[in-house]
């Protein structure tokens, strides 16, 4: 999933101050599961800026609402009704959640309420790590499903480095090494010798090396 | 004299741009400088020009003080972080390169290398602010420096493409120069009477305005200009001049001298590109009455 943080209050209310009405809108995915953005953290952080208001003798009145996704135009459509009586938008959804109603809402400015962080999983409860860096070019199928462009410190393609300490790497003593990881997976597998095939120099350009990428299905398209 | 000092005296200044080899044969380079050595005030060394992979400029402006000349190197951030970005300014200070300027790279997706990892960690303006911050003897960490580098630096003004988009970069370019750029360089137009309306307009600027004079080497790059830069303005009338001229090549040096010649009292300097013709120089040069 897309993990966020929710940004500090101060800022968000150094957003919003010249406004009155405020439509503050989270989204029912992946910020709803990383608890940053989803139905109940609408309402805290609505509960958190009309508190601010009333302590600085103002009322604002803000308008919840919790789309299905805000990623997708067919959601961000039901905001319609809601627009005209909004002077400012408040999304509490990751970075795309975001730009999707900018796009569709022009004439409205919209902020973003949450710090978009990375591609993760949830590892305990409360704790999301990050797992994925979108790279374009997986290479999971010859690690041992570890990923090394997400999970390696220098991003190596063909490690450990000399920073790896006990299955640790140097950056921090509570980071595991993601090649100690790899190579224990690939062992416990069978398959060292993926290990010793030297990987060449990573192509950049799935990742987006050459500008924003795009996804284009002919087989879906309208 | 120096770069600096000639255009602080507003005496015109002719800098040539030159490419480092790719490989490390310099001999070409070597030479075509050489025998620019008592005509020009310095030398323009880009880096990995177009995004294709060359010889570092640093090396190229070192070399250019080994044969007794003033270099001037690009920067730009698509290819170094700002350590190295920082480092390699040092660096520069002590080859005795202190000419820089500030310039875009070209997107990786158009260079040579395009599976290489953009680097892209400062931008154009970040840049200046980074050399301002090396002159003033700190890194962009904070830390003091032992011994404060000299940088003489400009920007590269991005191509115009239409009258919107000069306004438009006249307030970016004001930008640099408020955050420290000491001259700016124009991109070439080949409608002479527009340029000069675009080069008058950055003089507002208050900073040394230098013009670059493109040389067009056939009938086939000033089509491809033409069609693919609208905002060159490249007149049909040059297209067809070359066409039928007789010998085209000569045509072509005659053309370039003739535009340094109509701009040379506008503007406080010219930059030459001939753009692998380095050896043509000379005869543009002779054309131009330089």
């Amino acid at each position: 999933m897309i993990t966020a943080e929710q940004k500090p209050l101060k800022e968000i209310i150094e957003y919003i101050s010249p406004y009155d009405r405020i439509l503050l809108v989270g989204c029912n995915e992946c910020v709803t599961v990383c608890a940053a953005g989803g139905r109940k953290e609408v309402g805290l952080l609505a509960s958190a800026l009309n508190l601010h208001s009333l302590k600085q003798g103002r009322t604002i009145d803000i308008k919840e609402i919790t789309l299905e996704r805000q990623c997708d135009p067919e959601y961000v459509e039901e905001l319609v009704s809601e627009i005209d009586r909004a002077d400012a938008i408040l999304s509490m959804a990751c970075g795309c959640g975001v730009q999707t109603i900018a796009e569709r809402y022009k004439e409205k400015p919209v902020f973003p309420a949450v710090n978009t962080k990375f591609m993760g999983a949830s590892q305990s409860q409360g704790i999301w790590v990050e797992r994925c860096q979108g790279c374009g070019d997986c290479l999971l199928g010859i690690t041992g499903g570890i990923c090394p462009v997400a999970r390696c410190s220098k991003h190596l393609l063909n490690g450990p480095c000399g920073g790896t300490s006990d299955g640790k790497c140097e950056i921090a003593p509570d980071v595991d090494c993601a090649w100690c990881l790899i190579w224990e997976r690939l062992k416990a597998l069978g398959m060292e010798k993926r290990y010793e095939e030297i990987m060449e120099a990573k192509d950049f350009r799935p990742a987006g090396g050459g500008g924003p990428r795009k996804i284009i299905r002919e087989d879906l398209s309208l | 004299m120096t770069l600096q000092t000639k255009l602080s005296k507003g005496d015109l200044v002719v800098l040539v741009e030159m490419n480092t080899p790719k490989g490390v044969d310099i001999s070409d380079l070597v030479t075509n400088a050489r025998h620019l050595k008592s005509r020009i005030d310095a030398v323009v060394i880009p880096d990995m020009d177009n995004g294709v992979m060359h010889m570092s400029a640093l090396a190229g402006g070192a070399i250019m003080r080994q044969q007794g000349m003033e270099p001037m190197i690009h920067i730009y951030g698509r290819d170094r972080n700002r350590m190295a970005l920082q480092g390699d300014m040092l660096a520069a200070h002590v080859l005795g390169i202190h000419n820089l300027l500030v310039v875009q790279g070209e997107n990786i997706a158009h260079g040579d290398h395009q599976n290489a990892k953009p680097v892209d960690d400062l931008n154009e303006l970040d840049l200046l602010v980074m050399v301002h911050s090396l002159l003033k003897g700190t890194d962009l960490a904070g830390f003091e420096l032992k011994g404060k580098p000299e940088f003489f630096t400009g920007y590269q003004v991005q191509p115009i493409q239409d009258d919107d988009h000069l306004e438009e970069e006249i307030k970016t370019t004001k930008a640099k120069v408020d955050a420290g750029a000491q001259y700016i360089m124009v991109p070439p137009v080949f409608d002479i009477d527009y340029y000069i309306q675009i080069l008058n307009k950055f003089k507002s600027l208050n900073v040394p305005v230098i013009a670059t004079v493109f040389m067009l080497k056939n009938v086939g790059m000033a089509r491809y200009i033409s069609i693919n830069d609208p905002g060159s303005k490249l007149p049909e009338s040059l297209i067809t001049r070359i066409r039928k001229a007789k010998d085209r090549e000569t045509e072509c040096i005659r053309i370039a001298g003739e535009m340094i010649k109509e701009l040379k009292s506008q503007v406080a300097g010219i930059k030459i590109s001939a753009s692998g013709w380095e050896d043509r120089l000379p005869a543009i040069l002779d054309c131009a009455g330089l």
